[in-house]
């Protein structure tokens, strides 16, 4: 069996049209892969950056996979939230990205998007805040039902990501 | 003689595991007088003629020996406390007493002066107890002309620091609730906004006044000053000599002294059963982990043919109109080959402002079950088209394009642009602005080599088109294929795939021949030097007889 190990961490958000941020993030890989060590799935920090536009929340991920084969390589979402001064929460994108398959160190940009409901819904969401969401979260990571969703594009999540690989040469894959 | 001086006097650090209290330093002190360079020299050149035994040694070290005041050796202990002669006229009358370990002192002393066995005359020792560490540290300045004051964050570490003496474990935990100290008190700000790992000090001293006249606090110098931490960190000022030469002290009164100084590690060592057993532990321990992390590993891997992952996401950009939606699909060349992903088509709708991006990711997985020796596979397409559509429901094709996926495993980025077709005419262009509707390709393989192409020549004349914007795609590929392992066991790791899976069969062939004989023959050579010699001898002698 082969090895993989994901370090990094989640840097921050940028171009988002508040900047009060949260990022929760998952990390789903298929059913040849066994989870070691290290914690799946998070939620950061509620970031309120005091200059510039970017939210910072340094989060680290730490991840220890094994795996029998090649098929559900791991996948990265994540949700980023903005929580306005009244405590409400509110979403602000959806997004995911493949956990680089070549070791070494990768700066990766994880681009969001956002479902839009009808007219009226965008003017009510104008003024109390609130919008659609998706049902499942799976959705953000698979492509089957997409072509359903209207969606427009919201900001950029940065994430440093090192991938270590263990014993795939062993067993021929290349990488 | 003289001129063998050390002059670099900066401090190195060692990192010990081990206990800083077996931790020994031997100290020599000599004072540099004509007679004992004399003296020196005479030593060596009796040294050099030692093997023609013409002269004895025991006369010239009776003679250094005379003058003792002016040379001394002391091994020194961790925080060892060695009386100096000032301390001890101090502390021997009982009314200079105050603090309970000025009190322990005298008692010392008093002890030491009846049994009058007095280890040290000159050398003596501040422990991190004595005020001496404190004052240092606090009070002399770094600079000349000397600072008065010393710094706000100088003061404050001066305090915390020789308060925490004792070892205090360092805490991993992160409690789960209350992390935020909304009041903190004095002591936590001193505790928490400062450095405060635990440093014991010692200092080593010497002192250098003329013998006869010891126990003047002006002829006191720092000979040694060793600092030890809570981790294991050992700092030394100066080093030890190691052979570099001695170092030279130079008194400041009148009479200007020089005085030259040695330093020793004189620790003793562990012994060697115990540091048999502790690598022992050490190596089990590791070996146990190891172990258990394997067994969730485990050792099976899915065998397969080839295989081809592909990560993909992808960004368009530059289009006319906004809306856009993406169809894609992945092309396999060889008819007869299999794939098992889940979405090989895509479509997503985005709504997307002029300049930013559209994102659409999928993943696909193809791989191959026959694969027939001598044929190389032919890299999978990626063919898409953009379109979008809007508001009113208009439908307008925005693009097309195609990428082959690279040959190459790895992490890949690349711009693709694209087309639209055109037709002649200003009608076409005002229906597609207006209603919507624009001349699509029948079949999307057009784009790079029509799937019922037959000949040598492509001609594309007469077909128009426009560049429309660009897509950035972004793939994780990776290869697997069971010609790779046996490459890699041969050591041939940089050979690209079409070599690997081509040329592969024929040269691994006579490759792995000869490294078979290679192997034969290491395994009877050594079979060879096992055996012994007489019965190698009788072999052959019987050999021959057989022969002849």
């Amino acid at each position: 069996m082969a090895e993989l190990h994901i370090i990094g961490q989640i840097i921050g958000a940028t171009g988002f049209p508040q900047n009060s941020l949260f990022c929760k993030w998952g990390v789903h890989a298929g059913g040849a892969w066994r989870l070691l060590s290290g914690l799946k799935e998070g939620q950061t920090q509620v970031d309120i950056p005091q200059t510039g536009d970017m939210a910072y929340w340094s989060h680290p991920i730490d991840l220890h996979y094994t795996t029998k084969g090649l098929q559900g390589w791991p996948k990265l979402h994540l949700q980023v939230w903005h929580q306005d001064s009244f405590g409400r929460c509110q979403l602000y994108g959806y997004g995911y990205i493949h956990v680089p398959s070549s070791p070494g160190q990768h700066r990766l940009q994880c681009v969001t998007w956002r479902p839009l409901g009808s007219w009226q819904d965008q003017l009510a969401e104008m003024f109390v805040g609130g919008g659609p969401q998706l049902r499942s979260p799976d959705l953000i990571y698979s492509g089957a039902d997409r072509y359903r969703l209207h969606t427009v594009g919201m900001g950029t999540v940065e994430l440093e990501l090192c991938v270590i690989l263990r014993h795939f040469d062993r067993y021929g894959v290349e990488s | 003689m003289a001129d063998g001086w050390c002059t670099d006097t900066g401090e190195s650090v060692y990192r010990s595991r081990d206990a800083v209290k077996n931790l020994r330093i031997r100290v020599r002190i000599q004072r540099v007088t004509s007679t004992a360079a004399l003296s020196q020299h005479l030593h060596q050149q009796v040294l050099s003629q030692q093997d023609r035994g013409v002269i004895e040694l025991d006369t010239f070290s009776s003679q250094t020996q005379a003058a003792s005041t002016d040379a001394e050796e002391l091994v020194v202990g961790w925080q060892e406390k060695f009386f100096s002669q000032y301390e001890v006229d101090l502390y021997q009358t009982e009314s200079n007493c105050q603090t309970p370990l000025e009190r322990q002192y005298h008692t010392e002393i008093m002890a030491m002066e009846r049994s009058k066995r007095r280890q040290n005359q000159r050398i003596f020792t501040y422990t991190d107890f004595d005020r001496f560490s404190k004052w240092e540290e606090q009070a002399q300045s770094l600079l000349i002309p000397a600072q008065s004051t010393p710094t706000f964050l100088a003061e404050r570490m001066a305090n915390v620091r020789h308060r925490r003496q004792e070892r205090r474990p360092v805490e991993s935990v992160v409690p789960k609730s209350r992390l935020i100290t909304w009041e903190p008190s004095e002591e936590f700000i001193k505790n928490s906004h400062i450095i405060n790992t635990p440093v014991q000090t010692m200092h080593i001293m010497g002192d250098l006044g003329p013998s006869g006249k010891l126990g003047l606090k002006e002829n006191e110098y720092i000979l040694c000053t060793i600092k030890a931490d809570g981790n294991g960190v050992i700092t030394i000022k100066p080093d030890f000599n190691n052979n570099r030469g001695a170092y030279r002290l130079e008194t400041q009164g009148e009479k200007r002294e020089v005085w030259r100084l040695y330093l020793e590690n004189a620790s003793s060592d562990i012994h060697a059963e115990e540091k048999e057993r502790e690598q022992r532990m050490y190596r089990d321990l590791y070996t146990r982990h190891k172990d258990y992390l394997n067994s969730l590993v485990g050792q099976d891997f899915e065998m397969v043919r080839i295989i081809i992952l592909i990560q993909t996401h992808f960004s368009a950009q530059g289009y006319e109109y906004d809306n856009l939606y993406v169809h894609f699909f992945l092309d396999l060349p060889n008819s007869k080959s299999t794939y098992s992903q889940p979405h090989r088509e895509g479509k997503n709708i985005s709504k997307v402002q002029s300049h930013t991006y559209t994102f659409i990711m999928f993943s696909t997985f193809f791989h191959k079950e026959d694969e027939s020796d001598g044929s190389l596979p032919q890299w999978p397409v990626l063919y898409f088209k953009v379109l979008s559509l809007d508001f009113w429901q208009r439908y307008r094709t925005e693009g097309y394009g195609f990428l082959v996926i690279p040959s190459t495993p790895g992490y890949h980025r690349m711009t693709c642009r694209t087309w639209r077709p055109l037709q002649s005419g200003t009608v076409a262009e005002l229906r597609r602005f207006f209603i919507g509707g624009a001349p699509e390709l029948e079949d999307i393989s057009y784009v790079r080599v029509p799937g019922t192409f037959k000949g040598k020549r492509l001609s594309r004349f007469g077909f128009r088109t426009q560049t429309t914007g660009s897509v950035t795609f972004t793939l994780n590929c990776i290869q697997h294929a069971r010609a790779f392992i046996d490459a890699s066991t041969l050591k041939k790791r940089r050979q690209t795939v079409l070599d690997q899976l081509g040329g592969h069969s024929q040269q691994g062939s006579v490759y792995n021949v000869l490294e078979a004989f290679q192997r034969a023959r290491n395994r009877m050579q050594e079979a060879r030097e096992t055996l012994p010699r007489d019965l190698i001898n009788t072999s052959a002698q019987l050999n021959s007889e057989s022969s002849a």
